[in-house]
């Protein structure tokens, strides 16, 4: 992200032509839900280019989000170059001096920022109406006419290393995370912090940023999705005008590397000074839009949603030995994971946190979940995908990222369809086929050997 | 066919489609459009009722989704407990979320996770919250659950010993964190003796005291009827929650509400302190530069939060921003801002950089800060500030929850409660020179506290001629 947080306590700094029909889902609960996403309306422009335009007056604001489809997983020789590169695009281009891109749409209140993950990189702008045809000219006006200089990576490269410093190096959490991908994926290129090793935001050249930019950031590879207070008509006009120019590229390489099975536990141990260590754990699981996912979804919800939830009730509610423990599945395009971690309590012990956290994973191969278990998380999930509707940000995220992934917008029926339909046995058996000891990879961040911090 | 007869063809289309002439500047030259300023709640939407027991009730109905959020708000926190109990809010909350009415821990974190709802027991400074929201068809079991947590709390001592426990380790895990560390170890310069001065989660030898005899007692003094705010927002009907507000809250006994407290904490003194927490291992070293603020109903506040906007309040578009970020490339993030409480909070700037460049940021922040007094807010910063101030305000109010809980805050410091409504007129209402008045008033680069929290033995050598260092362990 190319922007800090406000305060280091709370770091601020975060889906084909069809219309669809008003076909509404309904929640569990008999009360219905319109899904606004059904409203979207998709245009491809002749260069490539997917515009989603979803209106909805009844929201003071309207969200832009470009999603780029490149992230860290397509690298190919300086690690941390697709961050790198999105922190360059707030640094100025033919018209456009550095910097003023985002003074122009905070001076108008707008709030405005980008990040990269392993599959996209994604900027946008939330802006009240007026301020959209700035939004679409300045968008379109860095990814035409980009100026990357010396002068300026130079400065941005210290930047992206203080962030690095923040993120990775002094932080616990960090430090971890970077051990465990690279840990649980040998060959994939996930196995890369999607900031970069130190080595290499050090070493990136202009020539790399540039070749990066002009292999990934034409109109056919991007989704723009504009969601809330706007016409639609003369925001696709806008558009049109805009982006309508950008060349389209003949082709978009891929990394061809696939992660290959594994076989057997790994393991790593990390030293860093702290009082609290931490315990993370990840298992190979589907990508993203696979038939499991909901399974998988579920078995997290009862593992660490909520008080009564089964990981927070045995290590931090009766047994005390931490402070949380959470487990989620990670969708992600090529490969996910399903991860876990607990922040260990300085006056308790990780061997202790470890042996019942993985007691808890056994436990949902070996006995069946309780039907209120299971009820309970599939409600879970349908209020998370209620709440997704709220803002116009949230939704403008989804309708983007369903289409950058799937090629179109899930609708809301759909998913809840695919959630009620999970039953007891389908969390056993992705638990099963999953969550299995010899597929696992641990890594315990701990303060250095020989008692002394 | 004449120029301008072309011009005009030309010119009709255009205006028509609201699209640039090929001759005119690009839009990012031209003034930004005036923003439209509807009203923050659409009209007949909120409802404000006061029961015979002096509780407030707010309402706002938004149909759009099925949703609802109800909650509690009371107008003292943290800031009334003494020295010796610190942390006493923060674990009367914790202990509020572990059995009420006829259920346990474990039955109540059921009630609420199986209708997919969720329970917030939340301490502030100045006031203390009890909220839940879920599906608004579950709005029988969100009320009663509401209301066994606000009124039937169980106080159990087998959970006032866990959560006692959990409160202690968290304390000590913090310290991992540089980030709390610096906020610490800056309330315990600018606060000597004052409850600011005392982390907000409390100290070890606080928190050993805590138990569920005091976390009662202070949940009967601070929980009154006539010192709180029942609100509600999303798929409600105002009436229908009225009714339900008084059978379930109506037979609250009122009762007399505690002072304010604390006293107003002294000035920063003159001089300069400078305070080095060390932390050997850390690449990067966390800075905060700090003095004395204000409270939340200062009336400058607006005046400040505007010359605070241009200094480091407003992220990419301040002064430091640009000048330690963009410029110099020496760190990630840069920050200013007013901690507003009931009492004047402190003023901070904040950063972290490499630890070799430590000095050289110290310097530029200190920079800003007199540069703030001596070249305040031009016209053109200022105008920036201000439609940065009012359009963030629009966003800020996406959400019928976010309307609410602004509408809450008012009332608990008394402001008044048209203030959203009058909001963008004051913000631009404001001049420079009323910028200027408010950065000679309430910047003092010349004692600002500076803490660094990092390897003592690399930071010292760099501070030592700003004044005596005083090197801290965490």
């Amino acid at each position: 992200m190319p922007r800090a947080p406000r305060s280091p306590r709370r770091p601020v700094l975060l889906a084909v032509a069809a219309l669809a029909s008003f076909a509404a889902g309904s929640v569990a609960t008999g009360s219905d839900v319109e899904d606004v996403a059904e409203r979207t309306v998709v245009t491809v422009l002749p260069n490539g280019l997917t515009v989603l335009t979803l209106e909805d007056r009844s929201t003071p604001v309207v969200s832009f989000q470009m999603w780029v489809k490149v992230g860290s997983r397509d690298e190919s020789w300086y690690t941390g170059l697709a961050h790198l590169f999105e922190h360059m695009m707030f640094k100025g281009s033919k018209r456009i001096a550095p910097e003023l891109h985002a003074q122009l749409v905070q001076a108008r209140g707008g709030r405005l920022n980008a990040f990269t993950s392993r599959d996209y990189t994604v900027y946008f702008e939330d802006v009240t109406s007026e301020t959209l045809p700035l939004v679409i000219a300045l968008e379109a006006e860095r990814v035409a006419n980009l100026d990357i200089s010396e002068k300026t990576l130079a400065s941005e490269r210290q930047v992206v290393l203080e962030e690095r410093r923040l993120r990775s190096e002094d932080n616990p959490n960090g430090r971890a995370m970077e051990a465990l991908m690279a840990l649980t994926f040998k060959a994939h290129p996930y196995r890369r912090p999607v900031i970069g090793w130190r080595s290499d935001i050090e070493a990136a050249t202009v020539e790399a940023c540039r070749r990066f930019f002009d292999t990934y950031y034409a109109p056919n590879n991007i989704v723009i999705s504009i969601v809330g207070d706007f016409d639609g008509g003369e925001a696709l006009a806008h558009v049109r005008r805009e982006f309508g120019r950008l060349e389209p590229a003949a082709e978009i390489p891929r990394n061809p590397t696939r992660e290959p099975e594994q076989r057997g536990e790994r393991r790593v141990s990390v030293h860093f000074d702290l009082r609290g260590p931490i315990l993370m754990a990840a298992w190979h699981a589907p990508p993203t839009g696979h038939p499991d996912a909901e399974a998988l979804d579920v078995a997290s919800q009862i593992l660490s949603h909520g008080r009564s939830s089964r990981l927070y009730r045995r290590l931090v509610y009766e047994g005390q030995q931490a402070l949380y423990a959470e487990a989620s599945y990670w969708e992600l395009l090529d490969a996910g994971v399903f991860y876990g971690v607990a922040g260990v309590r300085p006056d308790a012990s990780i061997e202790r946190v470890e042996a019942l956290f993985f007691r808890e994973i056994a436990r949902l191969r070996d006995e069946p979940v309780s039907d209120a278990e299971l009820e309970k998380g599939k409600r879970q999930l349908e209020v998370m995908l209620v709440n997704g509707l709220v803002k116009a940000h949230a939704v403008a995220s989804r309708i983007a990222r369903d289409t950058a992934a799937f090629g179109r917008i899930r609708p809301l029926a759909e998913r809840l369809e695919a959630i009620r339909s999970v039953t007891v046995e389908d969390v056993q058996r992705v638990a099963r086929t999953y969550l299995v000891d010899e597929k696992r990879s641990v890594v315990q961040l701990l303060p250095p050997p020989g008692g002394e911090r | 066919m004449s120029a301008a007869r072309r011009a005009l063809l030309v010119l009709g289309p255009c205006l028509a489609l609201a699209c640039a002439a090929p001759w005119s500047r690009p839009i990012w030259e031209r003034p930004p459009p005036p923003s439209r300023d509807g009203p923050v709640v659409q009209p007949g939407s909120l409802h404000r009722t006061d029961l015979d027991n002096g509780l407030r009730v707010l309402v706002l109905e938004d149909r759009r989704l099925p949703r609802v959020s109800v909650g509690v708000t009371f107008r003292r926190g943290e800031a009334i407990v003494e020295l010796a109990k610190a942390g006493l809010a923060p674990f009367t909350a914790e202990l509020m979320k572990r059995g009420a009415g006829s259920r346990d821990a474990l039955a109540l974190a059921r009630a609420v996770d199986e209708i997919g709802a969720s329970l917030s027991v939340a301490a502030g400074w100045d006031s203390m919250s009890v909220g839940v929201a879920g599906l608004s068809r579950d709005l029988d079991r969100l009320l009663e659950i509401l209301a066994d947590v606000v009124l039937r709390p169980r106080f159990e001592r087998a959970e006032a010993r866990k959560a006692r426990g959990e409160q202690l380790a968290l304390l000590e895990k913090q310290k991992d964190d540089p980030g709390t560390l610096v906020r610490w170890q800056v309330a315990r310069v600018l606060y000597p003796e004052h409850r600011y001065g005392l982390p907000f989660e409390g100290t070890p030898a606080s928190v050993a005291r805590l138990d569920a005899r005091a976390a009662r007692a202070f949940q009967r003094r601070v929980m009154l009827p006539n010192d709180a705010i029942l609100f509600a927002s999303g798929d409600v009907s105002a009436a229908d929650l009225l009714e339900r507000a008084g059978r379930l809250f109506g037979a609250w006994k009122p009762a007399n509400v505690p002072e304010v407290g604390p006293t107003v904490p002294d000035p920063t003194p003159p001089g300069r302190r400078v305070v080095v927490v060390d932390r050997p291992d850390l690449v990067q070293a966390h800075i905060t530069l700090a003095h004395e603020g204000i409270s939340r109903t200062d009336p400058e506040r607006i005046a400040a939060a505007l010359m605070n906007s241009v200094l480091g309040g407003s992220g990419f578009s301040s002064r430091l921003m640009a000048r330690v970020r963009a410029d110099a490339g020496l760190t990630y993030g840069v920050w200013s801002g007013f901690a507003l409480r009931r009492q004047p909070g402190p003023f901070a700037v904040g950063t972290f950089t490499r630890v070799s460049e430590v000095r050289r940021v110290v310097d530029l922040l200190l920079g800003e800060l007199e540069r703030a007094r001596e070249v305040p807010p031009d016209a053109a910063e200022l105008r920036d500030a201000q439609t940065l101030a009012t359009g963030r305000f629009a966003l800020g109010l996406e959400t019928p929850d976010a309307v609410i809980a602004s509408l809450v805050d008012l009332d608990v410091y008394g402001l008044p409660e048209d203030a959203l409504d009058t909001y963008r007129r004051r913000v631009r209402a404001t001049t420079t020179a009323d910028t200027e008045r408010a950065a000679r008033r309430l910047l003092h680069p010349q004692r600002a506290a500076i803490v660094v929290v990092g390897p003592a033995e690399q930071l010292t050598p760099q501070l030592e001629d700003l004044g005596a260092v005083s090197v801290e362990q965490p």
